[in-house]
């Protein structure tokens, strides 16, 4: 081999002319490291303030909610007095172990029973201390043990509304006064109200629970999140990974982003008109395809409402991707489908689920659209599947700060601890999944 | 030139973006037995035309090939040809080193896996052990195949893709500019790799640096502005060059 034309070492640009040094102690350099830093300590000021102001929002609505809200757990008893042997009741005892106990001892006049013992106990207007339905858990109490109908027992009831409110010193004179009575015999004790997280709506505040619009907000939630994810997840990787780039494809993303700013109101009238509507095709008349009021419905509707928020989301995380990844998989042979699903949706997972979490928390929250579909009936029984007629958390906070009574007041501020709760937990979830799928590149 | 038939040909390969020419009308050849780069200035087409020899360019939407590729007598832009197979017959390894964020086994036992190489476990270790002392990595990762493949350095993680791309058994392999982000040490190490690949497997290189292709190639491409303007054997192209532009590229008047 004759010698190589190549120069052995790479020849470097030339060497810069000499200046003089730069002096950085003039007056004008000065000042400019003097403003520099007082920008820089400026923008730290108003980015602590901001952070103080958002921090101190927060702090207020949790401690008013709290405050407010945890009477809302608490429910106040009366001991009542009850002579069964003296009520003149007329039980056939042979059916308490029945079904049909129920009926019998509402047949045998046991809600006016327990009226008459507060009467008497109580003195006149007795009969208004307690509960409206204080003789169900008498009537409970009697079925675990039928041998209380032939004894003289105290039994813990729940106080009515007005003595409840009295108790914790609002309400009128009166019943502050009787309340006093009532306290300085001895018969009223406060405990947590399980009930509170056991049963659904009801007329009497002091019977209202919050399970009925709970299980409807989980049964919502999963119907929303079994559409909206999987549909919205593969919207995002055609869009991004094989929709040819046209104006077919301009005008969907157009579509979609256009689609997350719509009122969700919008959406609550097109489930509507599209899910509880009546059609007419090729002549024949057909009635509503789903149930209205049902979590199946809500659940539809709020998926069309997020869909578009978790594509956007989801193609941006698949966009994040280091093209390199693709290529590298491309480059021994994976074929394109492999490339995501092995490769791509793996490392935009992140990104897709925090996308999903703040769709998922807008839907958890929303109340506009599923007024709309009919889920803001009065149901008393919780929903028994998707669907069953029911309701959900903040369509229940919105019945509920609507009511005349006081009572609801203290429960519309727990119900909204559990809805937070709820959010939190869901959020919660979403952050550990996040992290679990989360690898560094 | 030998009168064996070629591992690789192309024959009149042009490559548009849209209406802009990147590569004009070039014929190369690539042998079984040798190591041909292609070296040229920033932007002449030498990483576009590598990229044509797998059908890398099919996932840029505007890109477009004329002419004819044949890997042994077989036409690969036909369509008769199956793209997910060719590219595990011809291999590429990136400018950038380019692991998946897996661990250094799975990084390499992909491949096989997905094409079905190893029917059992005791064979896809096999191919993984096989595969990473060729990359001549096997010596500096053996006790923690279960570490990341993105914790290694930038010279290991590159011979972690020539692994990942030996351990499907491709015929052909494409680097483009293999060594561009590594240190001299490491560079080192990547041209004797490929001197110890070579025979085995037909190699095609990018480079930008003149010295290694010198180095590493029995056969040199220059291209300049999209055009193939001399192609030899690598100590003609850099003793006695026939074009001018060539002469003037090597001796550094130009880059």
């Amino acid at each position: 081999m004759s010698k190589s034309l190549v120069p052995e070492t790479p020849t470097g640009p030339e060497e810069p002319a000499v200046r003089a040094p730069t002096d950085w102690k003039t007056a004008a350099m000065q000042k400019r490291i003097r403003r520099r830093y007082a920008r820089e300590w400026r923008f730290r000021f108003f980015g602590f303030a901001a952070v103080v102001l958002s921090a101190s929002f927060l702090a207020f609505l949790l401690v008013v909610m709290v405050a407010n809200g945890w009477r809302g757990f608490t429910r106040t008893d009366v001991a009542l007095p009850i002579d069964f042997a003296a009520s003149g009741m007329v039980v056939e005892r042979s059916q308490l172990a029945t079904p049909a106990a129920d009926l019998a001892l509402a047949g045998a006049g046991l809600e006016n029973a327990v009226k008459s013992a507060a009467a008497t106990a109580f003195g006149p207007g007795g009969e208004d201390f307690i509960s409206e339905n204080a003789w169900l858990r008498v009537r409970d109490a009697i079925k675990r043990d039928p041998s209380l109908l032939d004894r003289k027992l105290r039994i813990d009831v729940p106080a009515s509304t007005r003595i409840d409110q009295a108790v914790r010193g609002d309400g009128d004179a009166a019943t502050r006064a009787a309340a006093a009575r009532l306290q300085q015999a001895g018969v009223v004790s406060r405990h947590f109200n399980t009930d509170f997280l056991l049963e659904s709506d009801s007329t009497d505040p002091v019977a209202v629970g919050i399970w009925g619009a709970l299980k409807g907000s989980l049964l919502t939630m999963a119907v929303t999140f079994l559409i909206a994810f999987p549909v919205g997840v593969l919207s995002a990787i055609y869009l991004e990974e094989y929709a040819p780039r046209n104006r077919w494809t301009d005008l969907i993303e157009v579509s979609i982003n256009n689609l997350a700013a719509v009122p969700s109101i919008i959406f609550g009238l097109l489930g509507l008109a599209v899910f509880l509507g009546s059609w007419s095709l090729f002549g024949y008349q057909m009635g509503p395809l789903l149930p209205r009021s049902a979590a199946l419905v809500g659940g539809l509707t709020l998926a069309l409402m997020i869909m578009p928020v978790i594509v956007i989301a989801s193609r941006n995380a698949i966009k994040a991707v280091p093209p390199s990844i693709r290529d590298a998989a491309l480059g021994i042979g994976a074929s394109p489908i492999q490339v995501v699903f092995h490769h791509v949706l793996p490392l935009a997972m992140p990104g897709i689920l925090t996308g999903t979490i703040i769709g998922m928390a807008r839907a958890l929250g929303e109340t506009a659209p599923l007024l709309l579909i009919g889920m803001r009936a009065f149901i008393v029984t919780p929903p028994g599947g998707f669907t069953d007629p029911a309701t959900v958390l903040p369509v229940q906070i919105f019945l509920w700060s609507d009511e005349v009574s006081r009572g609801f007041i203290e429960k519309t501020s727990a119900a909204i601890i559990v809805l937070l709760v709820f959010l939190l937990a869901m959020n919660g979830l979403a952050i550990y999944l996040r992290n679990k799928f989360e690898t560094r590149w | 030139m030998s009168d064996a038939p070629h591992k690789m040909s192309a024959r009149g390969v042009s490559v548009f973006y849209g209406d802009n020419q990147a590569v004009k009308n070039v014929s190369i050849d690539i042998d079984m037995d040798k190591v041909t780069a292609f070296i040229g200035p920033s932007g002449c087409g030498k990483s576009t035309f590598l990229r044509t020899l797998n059908r890398m360019n099919d996932t840029i939407a505007s890109a477009r090939v004329e002419g004819e590729i044949m890997l042994d007598g077989e036409n690969i832009y036909s369509s008769l040809m199956d793209v997910v197979q060719l590219r595990a017959r011809v291999g590429m390894v990136f400018q950038k080193p380019n692991p998946f964020p897996k661990s250094i086994y799975e990084n390499v036992a992909y491949g096989p896996r997905i094409h079905g190489l190893a029917p059992s476990r005791t064979d896809l270790d096999a191919i993984v052990e096989r595969s990473l002392k060729r990359a001549g990595l096997w010596e500096e990762v053996k006790d923690r195949l279960q570490d990341s493949g993105t914790a290694l350095s930038g010279g290991q993680q590159q011979r972690l893709c020539i692994a990942r791309a030996i351990a499907v058994d491709p015929e052909v392999i494409l680097m483009d500019e293999p060594a561009s982000a590594l240190d001299p040490i490491a560079t080192a190490k990547i041209e004797e790799l490929i001197h110890e690949l070579r025979g085995r497997y037909a190699i095609a290189i990018v480079t930008h640096n003149m010295q290694q292709a010198a180095r590493v190639s029995q056969r040199t491409a220059f291209f300049h502005l999209g055009n193939l303007v001399e192609y030899g054997d690598t100590d003609q192209i850099f003793t006695t060059p026939r074009e001018e532009r060539t002469k003037d590229y090597i001796t550094g008047r130009y880059g």
